[in-house]
């Protein structure tokens, strides 16, 4: 059997890795055609158009558009995707710094979204037929109407201005250590032996995970119920209320195994955008992730920047889709016959 | 068509809905009446005056001002006018972008299926926060630019839904016999294959004015959306965020605004789906 699930997995691969390709010379051309001269950004502005001409030349700016990009692959594929023009680094190296925040922050989020599209698309059920589902369906549209920069706002000025319970800036209090051992804060604190790190990094995640989990909840919440109903159309629910079941075993044994898979689908998808959605939540929380690196390079037109973290996010995307769709094979073993 | 859409108006929810959309589209339209202040007049002697019915609050600014001395209703009403236009421009051009791809590779099938299916699965790997951010630093602030962002984003969401319900219509034995009757594939599409998609199409539009006030608002609120010179919700939650503590009301009117505009065309979207679409009506979902 993992064979066969690794055959596919490798499948679905083969997929994306063109698609990334595709992105990526996509990504490229945008970025080259924008009215933005790289060469003029990276030289004092007293720099004469000769020393612009020169610059030019040597970034390879004057050679043709498909040649830049062969070059530009050629590079990245060596793990080297130029240099910032504002920060005068290594772009790899400031994704590779920030990565590590936002994984954790999206990861976070994402068990947030699956506890409440679980819970509340199995209370949403549970309420089905009883006047509350009115008012529950009415309250789940309401919710799918606040977008995760609202939540970030919402939790901010409630948690944060009004009852002050919770920090509300940055990923650790400012007069802590911040170790770096693998990037990852939280791991890193519990490496070096900071149970006092480890509390305040947590406490820092719980807003922006929770803007985050709450966004992306209640789209999954409908396509459990809506499938939930559709399950217990089928005939082995009777067959297993006929067995003397209990209702609740019905629902948790038999039904939501069903179920589980569109919701599985959709929520491949929602993690996708999620994960760019840490983007807004961290600028709000003024989190020190990719996405506020990504503000900073579009505010000041940083080209190879935009173009390593616009990447990254495509490939992240790419990355999530296909782990979710090889965890949909996992468990639909219909899908393995060929 | 035109009777399902008035069934719909029976429907309590859709109803509301309405209601919400008339109040945004009549502050959009009547901007000018309406708001008592123009929104970029600076009164720089009452900054950040409560609402009026605070203590400290002007009845010359019912809401309040912000860190400009900018009357925040005025800049409200003007903000839907602005959220509005994006609304309706972005997801009209989204909707004929989609819907246009999607009718040509739903019916036609094959080699043009297969190319505009993978365009979508490009364009759908590029996240939609990133890659209008993107887009905004090549195209430069202004309300035509966010516009075009947004239709340049979310022609897919159109594209991919409503190539499986082309793919469903054209195969039904009412579009073979248009063919036989000798329409043309052009008079078959436009005759035959879209009224039957327009409800789906009805309720996609809608629920992309959702989306679409959403993005501006991200856009403004980032400082990549309309531009300064245009009142914007989200440019209003960016202004207000450094004043939270002195006037926490200029940061929830805005947000509330935004939820309102939102919800509004989700619940339009949501009992438009409800009504319109037959299979949906007769499972009784």
């Amino acid at each position: 059997m993992l064979g066969v699930i690794a055959q596919l997995v490798a499948r679905r691969l083969l997929v994306a890795i063109p698609i990334l390709f595709v992105v990526s010379a996509l990504l490229f051309c945008v970025l080259r055609k924008l009215p933005v001269d790289p060469a003029a950004m990276s030289l004092p502005t007293t720099a004469t158009i000769a020393e612009v001409e020169a610059k030019r030349h040597e970034m390879g700016l004057d050679r043709p558009l498909p040649q830049q990009y062969v070059i530009w692959l050629t590079d990245a594929l060596h793990g080297d995707f130029g240099r910032s023009i504002q920060f005068g680094r290594d772009a790899g190296s400031l994704v590779a710094g920030t990565l590590p925040a936002t994984i954790e922050l999206a990861g976070a989020a994402m068990v947030l979204a699956a506890i409440f599209g679980l819970g509340g698309g199995l209370l949403l059920f549970h309420l089905r037929g009883t006047f509350l589902e009115t008012v529950t369906d009415f309250a789940s549209i309401l919710l799918l109407s606040i977008p995760e920069f609202l939540w970030g706002l919402i939790l901010l000025f409630v948690f944060g201005v009004v009852l002050q319970v919770l920090p509300f800036t940055g990923a650790v209090s400012p007069n802590l250590p911040q170790p770096h051992v693998t990037g990852f804060l939280l791991l890193d604190a519990l490496w070096v032996g900071r149970p006092d790190v480890f509390a305040s990094a947590l406490r820092h995640l719980i807003l922006p995970a929770f803007a985050l989990g709450l966004a992306f909840s209640p789209a999954m919440m409908r396509v459990l119920r809506s499938s939930l109903f559709d399950v217990y159309h089928e005939d082995y629910i009777q067959q297993a209320r006929l067995r003397g079941l209990s209702e609740r075993q019905v629902l948790l044994r038999h039904a939501l195994k069903n179920a589980a898979l569109p919701t599985l689908t959709l929520a491949g998808v929602q993690f996708g955008i999620l994960f760019s959605g840490t983007l807004l939540v961290e600028v709000i929380y003024s989190y020190p992730g990719m996405g506020n690196l990504m503000v900073d390079a579009v505010r000041n037109a940083d080209l190879p920047l935009i173009q390593a973290i616009g990447l990254t996010y495509c490939i992240a995307v790419l990355l999530i889709n296909t782990v979710v769709d090889s965890l949909y094979l996992v468990l639909n073993p219909k899908l393995r016959v060929r | 068509m035109v009777g399902s859409l008035l069934r719909a108006l029976r429907s309590p929810r859709v109803l509301l809905a309405v209601v919400m959309v008339a109040v945004i589209a009549i502050c959009a339209a009547f901007a000018g009446f309406l708001a008592p202040h123009d929104p970029a007049e600076q009164n720089l002697l009452s900054i950040l005056t409560p609402p009026a019915w605070q203590p400290g609050g002007d009845q010359n600014f019912p809401l309040g001002t912000d860190s400009l001395g900018r009357d925040v209703l005025s800049r409200l009403i003007y903000g839907a006018r602005t959220a509005m236009l994006v609304a309706v421009f972005a997801s009209l051009g989204a909707m004929i972008i989609g819907a246009i791809l999607a009718h040509i590779a739903g019916y036609f099938g094959g080699v043009v299926d297969w190319i505009i299916g993978r365009l979508v699965d490009v364009w759908m790997s590029f996240p939609p926060v990133i890659f209008s951010l993107i887009l905004m630093v090549g195209l430069g602030v202004g309300l035509d630019r966010v516009i075009l962002a947004i239709v340049l984003v979310d022609w897919t969401r159109f594209c991919r839904v409503l190539r499986s319900e082309v793919l469903i219509v054209r195969r039904h034995d009412y579009v073979a016999a248009a063919r036989l009757l000798g329409f043309t594939h052009w008079q078959t599409i436009v005759r035959e294959v879209l009224p039957a998609t327009l409800p789906l199409l009805i309720t996609l539009f809608s629920l992309e004015m959702a989306i679409a006030v959403v993005v501006e608002a991200i856009l403004s609120f980032i400082g990549l959306g309309v531009g300064p010179n245009q009142a914007a919700w989200g440019q209003m939650i960016a202004d207000a965020r450094q004043y939270v503590y002195q006037s926490p009301w200029n940061l929830l009117l805005p947000i509330f605004a935004i939820f309102f505009a939102v919800a509004a065309f989700n619940l339009l979207g949501d009992g438009l789906r409800r009504t319109l679409d037959v299979r949906l009506a007769e499972t009784g979902h």
